[in-house]
């Protein structure tokens, strides 16, 4: 039995001016826990102005290779009468930056997740994209502007310090090599 | 150092910097245990938030007082502690730890809030700076909470059985300290009294949103800061054992 809670893709905006990207995946049982755990292990230390959350098995995610090789195939048009509804568009632009995965670009409306892949590929076309994620807006939970202080602010004015900043490890290392003589408590061999 | 607007706020300060130093090192021992990763990151989080903390009303103290911060969580004994017992029980099972941190982030949601208005102005300013992150606290041990009181029969069994006995314990979080009724007339400190109600009133509510009762009886399992359970000489005979092996001399 699989026991392992569902995986929540997180996308995460540093500043206002800049588009949210995919930060990491997080494991939840719902939506507000992996808004909270996204927090926790995304967004401790840096700043953060944004964060989205959306359960990754609702994401159409496809590479340059896939879309080349399905072109061959006929995307099915959706059922007579779907709704159309409103999509996400993400892109990954880069191969250089091992950390930044895909990008937010934009929104398209569509009846589904292949037609809305169709439409992004012809609106946001102009560069090389490596892969392209389709998220369903209703799917996507945000954290508020009004809950953005007690979620992002405290992270602000805590420094981030690597352990060796603590000048205990050095003297450890100088007690070890029998600099300042035995630590109290410690017989001679 | 500065004077002291009434003789008995370095005590109560002396009090809010235990709970949290305690609580905080209490749920460190998660780490590396939490059920599961995600939520092993964000408990630990909340247990250096709570030192945190702790540290902030240390320094307020020590203007106060002179006493160094170090010296008063490395060198001084249990008996000079003024903790609560609640902070000071060992780490339980998961429904126990957390329910005792959302049991004592209502607590400080709302005192924090009031002591935001007091007329001693440096305990305003830190009751703001820490309201900010209690929040998130409060909303992350609340959606536990719900989950485990309305999740499956064994974990609201769990949290049921933790309420049980954190509740007494609780309680003692609003029991006055020497001085204190004569602090809140002077506008220092928010009365022990109001803060029970409004944290009684928060709580009972999440609580039975959560599918969980708390016990009838109202009496607090201790009054007196100065009297502690059996767990806080181990837990600080540990916390200290670095700090006492190096001496004094040493800057943390």
């Amino acid at each position: 039995m699989d026991t392992q809670w569902p995986r929540f893709e997180v996308f995460e905006q540093e500043h206002p001016a800049q588009p949210h990207r995919n930060a990491g995946a997080v494991h939840a049982p719902d939506a507000e826990l992996a808004l909270l755990n996204a927090r926790d292990v995304f967004v401790r230390r840096p700043d953060c102005h944004s964060l989205w959350v959306a359960p990754a098995r609702q994401i159409l995610a496809r590479t340059l290779e896939e879309i080349e090789a399905a072109e061959q195939l006929a995307t099915p048009p959706p059922a007579e009468g779907t709704p159309a509804q409103l999509y996400q568009v993400f892109q990954k632009q880069s191969q250089r930056q091992a950390q930044t995965y895909v990008v937010h670009v934009g929104a398209v409306e569509a009846r589904s997740a292949p037609e809305a892949l169709d439409l992004a590929r012809q609106r946001y076309e102009g560069r090389q994209v490596f892969v392209w994620w389709i998220v369903p807006e209703a799917s996507i939970v945000r954290s508020t502007p009004g809950e953005a202080a007690s979620l992002f602010a405290p992270a602000r004015d805590k420094p981030y310090r690597q352990p060796s900043f603590y000048r205990v490890l050095t003297q450890m290392r100088a007690v070890k090599s029998g600099e300042t003589g035995a630590a109290p408590g410690e017989t001679e061999a | 150092m500065t004077a002291a607007p009434h003789p008995a706020l370095a005590a109560y300060l002396l009090g809010l910097a235990d709970d949290e130093l305690i609580l905080g090192h209490r749920n460190s021992e998660w780490c590396g245990h939490a059920p599961i990763l995600e939520e092993d990151i964000a408990f630990a989080n909340l247990a250096q938030d709570e030192l945190g903390h702790a540290s902030l009303w240390y320094r307020l103290l020590e203007g106060l007082t002179g006493e160094r911060p170090d010296r008063l969580v490395f060198f001084r004994e249990a008996s000079a502690y003024r903790c609560v017992q609640m902070v000071e029980l060992p780490k339980g099972d998961w429904a126990f730890s957390m329910l005792r941190q959302f049991l004592f982030d209502a607590a400080e949601a709302a005192r924090l809030g009031r002591l935001a208005e007091s007329r001693y102005a440096p305990a305003g300013e830190t009751a703001i700076k820490i309201r900010t992150e209690e929040i998130y606290h409060y909303r992350h041990t609340q959606a536990w909470i719900k989950r485990l009181g309305l999740g499956t029969h064994e974990s609201h069994q769990r949290v049921q059985a933790a309420l049980d006995v954190l509740w007494p314990y609780a309680l003692q979080l609003f029991a006055p300290g020497p001085g204190e009724a004569e602090m809140t007339a002077g506008g220092l400190v928010p009365a022990a009294e109001d803060l029970q109600a409004a944290w009684e009133a928060a709580v009972v509510a999440a609580l039975h949103e959560s599918g969980l009762t708390p016990p009838a009886d109202r009496r607090p399992a201790a009054t007196d800061r100065a009297n502690h359970s059996p767990h806080l000489a181990p837990l600080l005979e540990e916390m200290q054992s670095v700090a006492r092996l190096e001496g004094p001399a040493v800057g943390w």
